[in-house]
């Protein structure tokens, strides 16, 4: 159930003003109190939503870390991230 | 009694607020929400019933509704920020919505209830293009069309159809529109959205199949279509179209005055209006 995790401290970007400033300021600490496996907490610190989307985190609750630019992404970044993904089924 | 006198489809596209903001009211979009603003006002509502599908932010993966009603005096939004958007506070009918709800669950559907919440744009940004105002109660019901497995489409219509009917034994004389909310092909944030865009729009010539079929009134053709691979094919929110499908149900036999499409963002704009 840790990809629930993922899924949560990405809304948490939207939604706690405090958490977003502590990811863009220092996401390794930020993340220290997440309940994470070693591979997502790798993943998110580098970035790699290619990765967190085949472990099955959830598209547009991923886009908030582009949005809010934490964990190293902005838009094109991410656009190019994710679109390696595209042999990845569909639906979520 | 209680009665529907009309219907709209819209999209709910999160940046184009700011969009219109900078373009001014002679884009396409601004002319294209307006045309349905023009229709809703001519029919005088005094009630709109929205259904709509959340982005996981007014429910969650801890608590995912298939169906959800909102019964509350009032709520927020959005909760999600969209840019040139303010946060409005949105009036609601509670005794409407618990008899809808009452009613559904007699005849069969399962209305999860939901009294304090807040919504995202799915939901806000068409009322701020249609009634920035806000002076027209909105009620909104919630269709999981985001996570999978989906509802049927042909679930989401007869949902549609159960909630005409339980509007219809209301007791007090309201004017109702129902509204859905939604696109029919759009990629957000996944890997198939377009290169330098947050979107894509993997499967236009199902977003174009769609409007087709709503045009000429060939439901139950645009039902069987609707399947759930059909629909996540057509992109991560594609499963919006089950919002269409169960406006459709307050529609029955009528034929829309238009059905515009916006094709380059797989979605449309639509009005019925019947009384």
């Amino acid at each position: 159930m840790s990809v629930y995790a993922v899924n949560y401290l990405c809304r948490e970007v939207l939604r706690d003003h405090a958490f977003r400033a502590a990811m863009k300021a220092d996401p390794a600490a930020a993340l220290a109190k997440c309940d994470l496996t070693d591979e997502e907490r790798q993943a998110l610190l580098a970035g790699d939503v290619a990765k967190l989307y085949r472990l099955g985190v959830n598209a547009f609750l991923m886009g908030y870390l582009p949005r809010f630019e934490v964990c190293g992404l902005t838009m094109p970044i991410y656009n190019e991230r994710i679109r390696s993904a595209a042999d990845v089924e569909g639906g979520h | 009694m209680a009665e529907i006198v009309g219907a709209l489809g819209v999209p709910h596209t999160p940046f184009f607020p700011s969009l219109v903001e900078r373009e001014g009211p002679q884009c396409e979009t601004a002319r294209l929400f307006a045309s349905v603003t023009k229709e809703l006002e001519a029919m005088r509502p005094d009630l709109i019933v929205m259904y709509d599908t959340d982005h996981l932010n007014t429910f969650f993966l801890d608590n995912l509704p298939v169906f959800a009603v909102g019964v509350t005096d009032a709520f927020k939004g959005p909760n999600d920020e969209p840019r040139s958007v303010p946060v409005y506070t949105i009036k609601s009918r509670p005794d409407v919505a618990a008899h809808l709800r009452r009613v559904c669950i007699e005849a069969g559907f399962d209305l999860a209830l939901t009294q304090e919440f807040t919504v995202d744009h799915s939901v806000v940004v068409p009322l701020h293009f249609m009634t920035p105002a806000m002076n027209i109660p909105v009620i909104p019901i919630f269709v999981s069309g985001h996570i999978p497995p989906l509802p049927p489409a042909r679930r989401c219509y007869e949902l549609g159809v159960a909630v005409k009917r339980a509007i219809e034994s209301f007791p007090d004389k309201l004017r109702i529109v129902v509204i859905g909310s939604g696109s029919f092909s759009l990629e957000v944030f996944g890997p198939r959205i377009a290169p330098g865009k947050s979107d894509g729009v993997p499967d236009p010539e199902w977003a174009r199949r769609v409007c087709a079929l709503i045009g000429q009134g060939w439901t139950q053709t645009l039902i069987n279509e609707a399947t759930q691979e059909q629909m996540l094919r057509a992109g991560n929110v594609g499963g919006e179209l089950l919002d269409w499908i169960a406006m459709l149900g307050a529609v029955g036999d009528h034929r829309p005055r238009f059905v515009t499409p916006q094709m380059e963002q797989g979605h449309a704009y639509a009005a019925w209006h019947w009384t």
